[in-house]
């Protein structure tokens, strides 16, 4: 792989993270605005628990409720890094580059535990 | 929130987005106060939507920085394992550490750091010396396009080894006090590391979205990240590095660490305030 093509895959990786959770963001912002952040698009009951709950995602994003919407999109964002290293990964590896290909491996792998461990 | 005060959380975020975008640096020296005094928001939501701004800084500013090669992924990648070492350490030993003493330690050591940039504020490019061997062998040299200057600038890393340490540093403190680790990032890489300030910026950017990320989920877990309030943020500050990472081409690395230093002052006040009680 050319370093250009690093690059390039490497800022688009950031660019889909980005674009993709700004769509979902903004989306449960501009449904917020017409049902209220625990309204339903789908015509369901509103939801009870507070807005800066993340759990029961799948079940609330399927009522098209506004705040699951823009939190689905935040947790894009948050995770938007942790695919940048992973890709960062794969390009130093295609970039037969075994020294930074270990490097950012092992920053992966920090980083995951962190995000799974220590809580 | 009235969306009167989404409009201007909204503004507020796109200003700190920008001024993250070309100094390097999160934006939460700005939209945490802001929330806090202007906006009256609860300050945990305040943190959390700060942790999502950095995020957003980060990823918007980084993906023109990557392509545009300002960014250098090797120092980048080099310096996280630093960084994400040190943040884990941080967090670690958080619970036995008081942290009144390091706030106000932080404080003077960014305010001293603001007294030396200040003595290379007239410095465009650092002095071209040739790689020492450990760049070379880290393949920590290499070159950014200043279109400011129309010409192409080559730099290598100098003092690899103390950059790697006060990374290190800036990465506990990330993980023990949540404050400063885009500054420290820029004082390492431009004043240790001596690598050219648009470079150390854009490198800091695209690090400091992996150093919030590692933290993110405690905060979100805990229940700090509102939507309502990090809506407005994350939208605001993704605008104003989109529109930061273009600029950064059209000024001169003198202003950019001119755009840095009362970031720089700004924060060390804040951390001493903190330290001694009297913070937001």
């Amino acid at each position: 792989m050319t370093p250009e093509k690093f690059r390039a895959l490497v800022s688009a990786v950031l660019i889909i993270g980005v674009a993709v959770s700004a769509a979902l963001i903004g989306a449960g912002f501009v449904a917020a605005l017409a049902v209220g952040w625990q309204g339903s698009l789908a015509g369901a009951a509103a939801a009870t628990a507070p807005t800066t709950d993340f759990s029961n995602l799948p079940g609330r994003l399927a009522v098209l409720e506004p705040a699951a919407i823009t939190q689905l999109g935040l947790v894009t964002l948050l995770a938007t890094p942790v695919a940048r290293v992973a890709a960062s990964v794969g390009g130093f590896v295609l970039e037969r580059d075994r020294l930074y290909a270990a490097i950012t491996l092992a920053v992966l792998l920090i980083l995951l535990t962190s995000i799974f461990v220590l809580r | 929130m009235t969306p009167q005060a989404d409009l201007g959380v909204f503004a507020i975020s796109l200003a700190a987005g920008l001024i993250g975008a070309l100094a390097g640096v999160g934006g939460g020296i700005l939209v945490i106060p802001a929330l806090t005094i202007v906006f009256g928001v609860d300050i945990h939501l305040a943190i959390g939507a700060s942790i999502v701004s950095v995020i957003a800084t980060s990823s918007g500013a980084a993906a023109a920085y990557v392509r545009d090669r300002m960014t250098d992924m090797r120092v980048g990648m080099f310096l996280e394992l630093a960084t994400t070492t040190g943040a884990v350490c941080g967090a670690l030993i958080s619970a036995i550490v008081a942290p009144a003493f390091l706030y106000v330690l932080l404080g003077v050591v960014l305010l001293g750091s603001a007294a030396m940039h200040v003595s290379r504020m007239g410095e465009e490019t650092p002095p071209p010396d040739p790689p020492s061997a450990m760049a070379r062998r880290l393949r920590l040299e290499s070159s950014y396009p200043d279109r400011k200057l129309g010409r192409e600038v080559p730099y290598s890393a100098r003092r690899i080894p103390l950059g790697f340490v006060l990374m290190w540093i800036a990465g506990v403190v990330s993980g023990l006090l949540g404050i400063g680790s885009g500054v420290l990032k820029v004082l390492a890489m431009d004043g240790a590391m001596r690598l050219p300030m648009k470079v150390s910026s854009a490198t800091s950017n695209f690090m400091i979205g992996v150093t919030a990320a590692a933290s993110a989920g405690i905060y979100l877990g805990r229940g700090d990240v509102d939507p309502q309030v990090a809506a407005p943020v994350a939208l605001g500050v993704l605008a104003g590095a989109l529109i930061g990472a273009r600029l950064l081409h059209h000024i001169s690395n003198r202003t950019v660490r001119l755009v840095f230093l009362p970031v720089l002052v700004a924060v060390g006040v804040e951390t001493i305030g903190r330290g001694l009680g009297f913070g937001v």
